[in-house]
């Protein structure tokens, strides 16, 4: 599997500037989402009282997050779900595996779930000699070509029609088409024969409700019910901030995640999952387990801003209207976490010392705190950690140690000096006049790193001071 | 230390100091208003069910019931039809002429079949929404498998909200609760490929609604 690392931003991002193709369909995808949202969000008056209470919610879910989750557990038990715990990723998917491995060499078939893909179960899986199948549409594509999604709704919108014919041609042997139906039309036929053999299922869940032990699970397609509707034994890993008070509380997610994701009023399917089949003349599974999983969402809950940032529904809102991620899409974050939220979780779940360029992936324009459907201020987080990578030194333990960023702090030090003292001040802007009649070109390495693509603003010939100076000479 | 109690602990340190206070009042924000007649839910349903991609016919009864199973039976070709366990389902399709009559048992039967009714245990004024109940019904995969799904609806079944639905579900309420509560608004649909909508991916591609109103005035010819 192609993966790209965090590690590598600057490089993956000027790659993903290079390919015309993924920046024409991101420019279509994002707005074509982001026209809809506001559509959908215009038909709802009460559209800003609904993210004050899911802030609210989420606030409070949080803030009592254990007592949450051991209801959670409590009435999952008594419905007759197995509940378990993982510390984090290898935890979790050894534990899949291990179910998988009880039940020999059971057909896998997943529903999207961007914490499986944050936990790389597939890889695991295979390492083991399983082989999972994606069976989300989207996911499909990707997995069969040995990639990794690149929108939290729309794994597959860095790929064409025409690419995707052409990998249906070469693995399903199908003759060669670009008609979307004819296409969605064989993936049906292909996943139906997994659907129908499958004893093991994996999911994640967008929602799971303490006080009924539920979970809930959205989706268009209908492959997340037959995911969780076929096979005899049901996995479905959940992410420990996932889980909400109160069954009521859904109404107001519901409300807002679908409007915030692709401007629907509901998708077509949400299932409300409370146990295993009731007995043998019920459908769904005779086993249903939830694997509730930390994976570093401890280290950000003890930080009393970055908590913020577990309030997250994973819309995809903040994605398509950053400036940023419309131009290089998901893959050059390096995490299955991109846009605004991804630079402020991936070096949340993975530390400052390898993501440190995620936080300045960013204008910090603040449209992604405008359409956040729980209010998480971003651009406020991303300055935060923005700060700590310059200061080299996690202010939260568990954010590690992000390389120092030298030359930075130097600049920032400098200019801290010159604008501390009018003197300094008049002969640094002196200096920079005199630069700018020998031309910038000249200017050393690092400051010509900084031009490429930015337009520096020329000075005027003579500085409002002076004119202040000798227009008020002109009056006296 | 087990994985759960060092995870907890770990919750339990990172909130000392935290608090929140709990989101009071009603989670019922954003909810429509004037749903409050069995006239107007039914009409808020119809238009947002066919705004959804719903297909809707209204009767006044069973016997015009089970005639409309008929003709939607007859438009689809249907030659195998799945049936949820539901009685009314069951009378309505003792009518059928023709068509093999497959039980939601039969998952290999089920696989093939053309066509999948089942009853409804709710539905949503405010999204156009069925709510299909595990516990009343064996309709999981009826209701799924194949390419098109007919359910059959009491119009005193439509509530106004979700939040109402979600009331009127709770899972959590007896030991009697659903395993399992589905949403159902319009068909089966993806925009995975190039975003161009494309309607019946993996579950069905038509979803018709039998609406039964006893209040149903035929407009007049």
């Amino acid at each position: 599997m192609s993966t790209l690392r965090p590690e590598d931003f600057r490089s993956n991002a000027s790659e993903a500037l290079r390919d015309d193709v993924l920046r024409g369909a991101l420019r279509k995808a994002t707005d074509l989402f982001g026209s809809q949202r506001g559509a959908a969000v215009a038909q709802m008056p009460a559209w800003e009282a609904l993210r004050e209470r899911a802030s609210a919610i989420k606030a409070e879910a949080l803030a009592t997050l254990d007592v949450q989750l051991e209801r959670f557990e409590e009435r999952a038990r008594a419905n007759g779900i197995e509940v378990r715990w993982a510390r984090d990723a290898a935890e979790a998917s050894e534990q899949v595996a291990a179910i998988a491995a009880r039940l020999g060499r059971p057909t896998i078939v997943k529903g999207k779930s961007m914490t499986t893909e944050e936990i790389r179960l597939n890889e695991h899986l295979e390492r083991e000699g399983h082989q999972p199948v994606e069976t989300d549409l989207g996911e499909w594509i990707v997995q069969l070509a040995g990639e990794t999604p690149s929108h939290i709704i729309a794994p597959a919108i860095h790929k064409t029609k025409g690419q995707i014919g052409e990998l249906f041609a070469e693995r399903l042997g199908i003759p060669r088409t670009e008609d979307e139906r004819e296409l969605t039309r064989a993936a049906r036929n292909a996943l139906r024969e997994s659907f129908a053999t499958a004893e093991l299922g994996v999911t994640g869940a967008n929602f799971a409700v303490a006080e009924t032990g539920s979970i809930l699970l959205i989706e268009n397609e209908g492959n997340i019910r037959l995911a969780t509707s076929m096979p005899r034994v049901l996995v479905s890993i959940v992410g420990i901030e996932k889980v909400i008070p109160r069954l009521a509380d859904l109404q107001v997610f519901l409300r807002l995640l679908p409007r915030s994701g692709t401007g629907q009023r509901l998708t077509s399917y949400q299932s409300l999952l409370s146990g295993p089949r009731a007995g043998p003349d019920d459908d769904g599974p005779e086993e249903m387990i939830v694997i509730l999983l930390d994976n570093g969402r401890s280290t950000l809950l003890g930080d009393d801003e970055l908590r913020e940032s577990l309030a997250c529904i994973r819309c995809g809102a903040c994605l398509n209207s950053c400036p940023v991620y419309r131009e290089i899409g998901g893959h050059a974050y390096g995490s299955v976490y991109a846009g605004p939220i991804g630079s402020v979780i991936t070096p949340g779940l993975q530390g400052l010392e390898k993501t440190s360029d995620l936080p300045f992936a960013s204008s910090l324009c603040g449209a992604c705190r405008d359409v956040c459907p729980v209010k998480i201020d971003l651009p406020r987080l991303l300055s935060r950690l923005r700060a700590e990578a310059v200061e080299g030194v996690g202010a939260s333990p568990g954010l590690g140690a992000p390389p120092p960023r030298r030359l930075e702090r130097a600049a920032f030090a400098l200019w801290s000096w010159l604008a501390a003292d009018s003197g300094r001040w008049r002969l640094a802007i002196g200096a920079a006049r005199l630069a700018q009649r020998v031309g910038l070109d000249s200017l050393a390495p690092p400051a010509r790193a900084w031009r490429t693509g930015r337009e520096l603003r020329p000075l005027a010939a003579r500085s409002f001071r002076d004119l202040w100076r000798t227009n008020g000479e002109d009056r006296q | 230390m087990s994985a759960r109690d060092e995870i907890l602990a770990r919750i339990r340190a990172g909130l000392r100091g935290a608090n929140a206070p709990p989101a009071v009042g009603s989670p019922a924000v954003g909810a429509p208003d004037g749903l409050d007649s069995p006239a107007e839910r039914v009409a808020a349903f119809s238009r947002n069910l066919t705004a959804a991609g719903g297909h809707l016919r209204v009767v006044r009864g069973a016997e015009q019931a089970a005639i409309a199973l008929g003709e939607l039976v007859a438009q689809a070709g249907a030659r195998t039809i799945a049936l949820s366990d539901s009685p009314l389902v069951g009378r309505l399709s003792a009518q059928l002429d023709g068509p093999e009559l497959i039980d939601a048992t039969d998952r290999a039967g089920l696989l093939e079949a053309d066509l999948g009714a089942s009853g409804v245990q709710h539905a949503i004024a405010e999204t156009g929404t069925l709510v299909l109940e595990t516990r009343s019904e064996r309709n999981r995969l009826v209701s799924l498998l194949p390419p098109r799904h007919v359910a059959v609806l009491h119009a005193d079944d439509i509530l106004a909200t979700l939040g109402d639905a979600l009331a009127a579900v709770d899972p959590g309420g007896t030991g009697a609760a659903s395993r399992a509560v589905t949403f159902i608004s319009g068909p089966s649909r993806t925009a995975d490929i190039e975003l161009v909508l494309v309607v019946g991916v993996h579950g069905p591609r038509e979803l018709s609604v039998i609406l039964i109103d006893p209040r149903h005035e035929p407009p007049t010819p």
